[in-house]
């Protein structure tokens, strides 16, 4: 009994500060008060009315539609090998592949400006959407390494026997039974570029910003609801990834319990 | 699976990796050694950006706090996330996937949203000080925001779904077998707990906190949104000195110390999860 009030409690801390925010986001007042001062659409009115908010959510819509398409398409042919290849060196790749998620991401950051200024790249589409890449390859290597060890390689290896070709057999086959590790590893990579600051803030330029860089300099100089109606809109694009991870893959699954 | 099949399958992100993340860390590396004047960097082999920053007494000061929060934010994560992975390892409720949509939303947020929203909260004329002065509660407001204590907080705020994850994956692979043997031969509830559950958790409890210390250290966005640019920590020197004071040598050599602990933390969190799975499963 006491654990679950503790536990709710916990819950009601880890929700907070997304629950005020989008409370904030259709109060009518310039602060947030309680109780709230009446319903209000004029801030959402104002972030769909304001160029660079609309510009900074194409740009990042954009950015998280090709990041997560090259990274499932590149980390699910890199988990194949990973999870069935005998070879050796493969724990050390294993780590290798993964290190991205690893290290703090302001150091990525850091080094890729550097290396990208000395090789007059900076601040080029191209070069936001390679820093994407490599940071959200790992996690659908992660998602679709989960579904494939619990595939039976006997199913690929009958398809080849009755005269499939092994890159048929894989389509046919095999992409059809680790599909939701596939989706979700989607999912997941377009919610990490959608919503990455870290690295982006390092790439970007005032004519290449995406939302949530233009949330922060937003922020550095007004704190109207404004903000909070951006905030609201990503709260629930983030929301509807989740209910589609839950849908592919299983939330507990995807999460491992 | 072929030789070739596993180079063409492989080849490209592995190529991906090596240009546009080892070479970059590389060239960092090259640039904390280097010189700059005038905004122009010559390449040199000195180590006079590792000496300034350990014999100023400012950046270990700042070496010092960034550490401290660290360990602040560790130790809270792990209080407040362990009743919650533990109730989420154990519950048998139909409510488990939304409880999970709780724990993972938060990660999908971005980090910027989460400060916003506490912000909100916690400034001066945030929620939490308008509600009280209002009501005369309060004389003045409270100094929640531009601190440590609301940094602190944000930073737990941010990190709590690593502990919770971490933890959770460790608690379930417990026996409940275990844990229905002591009680059996006599052990009350809580004393299965303290000598049963919580020695068979210390993998997660380890993995968890090196997980969020790292994570804590490097975080800059926190500290410059809830801290308002009073708390300085590590990283945050890294971003000025990269964005703002342009003086690249030494930002490299900054992001280099933090990239030495990171590296360390991460080294001895791959061994420990690795014998965690094999410890317990």
């Amino acid at each position: 009994m006491i654990l679950r009030s503790v536990v709710g409690l916990i819950y009601a801390f880890l929700l907070l500060p997304m629950v005020i925010v989008v409370l904030a986001a259709f109060n009518a007042g310039n602060y947030f008060t309680f109780p709230p001062q009446g319903f209000s659409l004029k801030w959402f009115a104002n972030f769909f009315q304001r160029r660079e908010f609309m510009q900074a959510l194409r740009l990042s819509t954009e950015l998280a539609v090709w990041t997560a398409l090259a990274s499932t398409v590149i980390g699910t042919a890199a988990a194949l090998p990973l999870v069935r290849g005998r070879f050796r060196g493969r724990d050390l790749l294993n780590a290798f592949v993964t290190s991205p998620l690893l290290l703090p991401q302001i150091l990525t950051g850091v080094a890729l400006l550097q290396f990208y200024t000395l090789f007059k790249m900076q601040a080029s589409y191209a070069a936001l959407l390679i820093g994407h890449i490599v940071v959200t390859t790992p996690y659908v290597i992660r998602t679709v390494t989960a579904t494939l060890t619990h595939f039976d390689i006997a199913l690929e290896e009958a398809a080849q026997s009755l005269g499939a070709h092994p890159v048929r057999a894989f389509f046919e086959v095999t992409l059809g039974v680790i599909k939701p590790g596939v989706v979700a590893g989607a999912i997941f990579a377009f919610a990490i570029s959608f919503d990455n600051f870290t690295l982006s803030l390092f790439l970007t330029s005032s004519k290449l910003t995406p939302l949530p860089i233009e949330l922060f300099a937003y922020l550095k100089y007004s704190f109207d609801p404004t903000a909070a109606a951006v905030s609201a809109f990503a709260i629930g694009v983030a929301l509807v990834l989740v209910l589609g991870i839950a849908r592919f893959m299983g939330l507990e699954e995807f999460t491992g319990f | 699976m072929t030789r070739s099949a596993r180079v063409l399958l492989l080849g490209p992100y592995v190529l991906l990796l090596a240009v546009f993340f080892v070479a970059p860390l590389l060239l960092m590396l090259a640039i904390s050694f280097s010189r700059q004047s005038y905004g122009q960097l010559e390449w040199a082999f000195t180590p006079q950006h590792y000496v300034h920053f350990f014999t100023d007494a400012y950046y270990l000061g700042v070496l010092g706090d960034t550490l401290w929060l660290g360990v602040l934010t560790t130790a809270v994560s792990l209080l407040l996330g362990y009743p919650l992975a533990y109730h989420l390892a154990l519950t048998r409720s139909r409510a488990k996937p939304l409880l999970i949509v709780c724990i993972l939303s938060p990660l999908l947020v971005g980090i910027v949203i989460r400060c916003y929203g506490w912000m909100i909260l916690l400034a001066d004329r945030g929620l939490i000080n308008e509600t009280l002065v209002q009501h005369g509660w309060l004389a003045k407001p409270l100094p929640l925001m531009y601190n440590k204590f609301g940094v602190t907080v944000a930073l737990v705020h941010v990190f709590l779904p690593f502990m919770v994850l971490s933890l959770t994956g460790v608690l379930k692979r417990i026996e409940p077998q275990l844990i229905e043997a002591s009680q059996t031969l006599g052990a009350s509830p809580r004393r299965a707990f303290f000598e049963v559950t919580l020695p068979l958790s210390l993998p997660g409890i380890l993995a968890g906190s090196l997980l969020v210390f790292s994570l804590a250290i490097s975080s800059f966005v926190v500290p410059i949104l809830v801290g308002g640019f009073k708390v300085h920590v590590l990283p945050m020197v890294v971003y000025e000195q990269v964005l703002s004071v342009f003086d690249w040598p030494f930002g490299a050599a900054n992001a280099f110390v933090l990239l030495v602990i990171s590296v360390a933390l991460i080294a001895v969190y791959i061994k420990v999860t690795e014998r965690a799975l094999r410890g317990i499963v």
